[in-house]
């Protein structure tokens, strides 16, 4: 690896660089002994073994919080092929959004497991929840001769009302003397949601019960791609992919508002959505490397049949400070479009509409997410270490047109601030 | 269809560059010590990648464009 000696700038960040170095031996003084024991790895050095490791602190202003620990460990046969077993578990508690408009005075929500929210007057009604997710991924990697590579890809994870069953493949082939590649991938899932309380009647007040029965929904992807060695220096990629949904693709806890002729509430309905959804993309990316430095770009097209169009920049840049320590900021920027049948709720008395919902990830939307990444090694402990922060900010269509009376004095789309926090560890022997 | 006809004119046109590319061709088998560092890959840390883009489909309405595996969620 070339990398330059340290400079000034990098000698400035030497005293932050220790205190982070202090906190990740306190974080990682409890890893397994045969992870310290081990020595360093990377790629290139192919080891028989390797364990990545992932912590996850996220939050969300007054809304959700979760914890999510990952562990995947991977062998490398003697043959070439490799095995791997991914554990993650997710934590969730908090607050979500009901679907519900502000009320004009204090409401009271109680979910169909029992919890009790209250909310202000001119606040989004949410419900409390709690969750914990469980999920495990297989992959099974086998090269044939030195062009070709198959993965086979198992995965299943099972939470309190969701549960989630898939398989998938990709096979990489390398031509014109292994300066482009070719992937085709597909992979299957087959979904299961079962509410508590059962599964609602659409545009019900959520009284009536349609099925205590599990609700299906299968998901089909593919992808095409194709990266390209342009120079020693540039890396650059395109890929196509799309995804078949069909089933119950309704989220069962939402409800829209229905207002009278000076925008109170008079009462809600659960939300429909239609039973297939067929997302594409494409998806551009280029790596490349300065002197020591190294800058990933990305931009995404994305579009599907219910009428959401979004773009999605990313840019990250690695600044080495040397000794396998680097700096790394990130900028993402994402816009979207909004779903066909996304409205702000429904007048007293109008008719009906086939679908509607007023969950705000499906209306008019934008993200913001800035981060930092440091990565470093530790003296006396094998293995790469990572610690990152984020700050996303999520804005969208505070004030929407055909809002009726006082609704258009709310916020109907409040700005949404979270923060996360994510220490990984990898290390092969 | 204007969306899909840029779209497709775009991936020809890379597809096409990049398959006739004379600088790439220059980059021999002994160039490429940049490129096989793991930091030259398009994610070089995956599970990191892989959380991020779990944050991403559960807080908005789009998802995909690298991936075929990993699961569905009852988040979104």
């Amino acid at each position: 690896m070339q990398l330059s000696e340290p400079t000034t700038a990098a000698a400035a960040d030497t005293r932050v660089a220790r205190r982070l170095r202090t906190a990740a031996a306190v974080l990682f003084a409890s890893l397994p002994a045969i992870a310290r024991a081990a020595d360093s790895g990377t790629a290139s050095d192919a080891p028989a073994n390797q364990l990545d490791f992932s912590g996850l602190l996220y939050g969300e202003a007054s809304r959700v919080a979760v914890i999510e620990p990952i562990a995947k460990l991977t062998h490398r046969f003697a043959n070439g092929q490799s095995l791997s077993g991914q554990l993650g578990i997710d934590g969730i508690t908090g607050a979500s959004p009901t679907g519900a408009l502000p009320s004009g005075k204090v409401t009271t929500v109680t979910s169909a497991s029992g919890n009790v929210t209250t909310s202000a007057a001119d606040q989004i009604p949410t419900t409390k929840f709690n969750d914990i997710r469980a999920s495990f991924d297989a992959d099974y990697a086998v090269p044939v001769g030195t062009l070709f590579k198959s993965t086979l890809g198992g995965h299943f994870s099972r939470e309190k009302d969701y549960q989630s069953t898939g398989a998938n493949a990709q096979f990489a082939l390398d031509v014109l003397q292994r300066l482009s590649t070719i992937t085709v991938g597909g992979g299957f899932n087959h979904d299961t949601s079962f509410p508590t309380g059962g599964t609602h009647a659409p545009f019900t007040d959520g009284t009536t019960v349609l099925t205590t029965d599990p609700q299906g929904k299968d998901v089909t992807t593919w992808m095409v791609g194709l990266s390209r060695v342009v120079t020693r220096r540039l890396l650059v990629g395109a890929n196509v992919s799309g995804t078949n949904e069909k089933g119950y693709l309704t989220e069962p806890y939402k409800v829209l508002s229905v207002v009278d002729t000076d925008g109170y509430p008079v009462s809600t309905l659960t939300e429909k959505r239609p039973d297939t959804r067929t997302r594409k993309s494409v998806l551009g990316s280029a790596v490349y490397h300065l002197a020591d430095d190294v800058l990933y770009l990305s931009y995404r097209r994305y579009w599907d049949d219910w009428d959401i169009r979004s773009h999605t920049i990313d840019v990250r840049y690695r600044h080495e400070l040397g000794a396998d320590t680097w700096w790394e900021p990130h900028v993402r920027y994402y816009a979207q479009s909004e779903a066909r049948f996304h409205t702000w709720g429904f007048a007293q008395g109008a008719a009906l509409p086939q679908y509607a919902t007023s969950d705000y990830r499906l209306g008019k939307l934008n993200t913001l997410t800035l981060g930092l990444m440091y990565g470093f090694h530790l003296l006396d402990y094998p293995g790469t270490f990572t610690i990152r922060g984020e700050y996303m900010s999520q804005f969208g269509e505070t004030h929407p047109e055909g809002a009726v009376g006082v609704q258009k004095s709310y916020s109907l789309m409040p700005g949404l601030s979270i923060g996360s926090l994510t220490a990984g560890y990898s290390i092969g022997w | 269809m204007k969306t899909r006809r840029a779209v497709g004119v775009i991936l020809l046109a890379a597809a096409a560059a990049s398959l006739s590319s004379c600088a790439a061709m220059s980059v021999k088998p002994w160039d490429r010590d940049l490129l096989a560092q793991p930091k030259m890959r398009f994610q070089p840390l995956p599970m990191v990648h892989a959380v991020d883009n779990h944050i991403y489909f559960s807080k908005e309405g789009s998802m995909g464009g690298d991936d075929v595996s990993g699961g569905g969620c009852g988040c979104n």
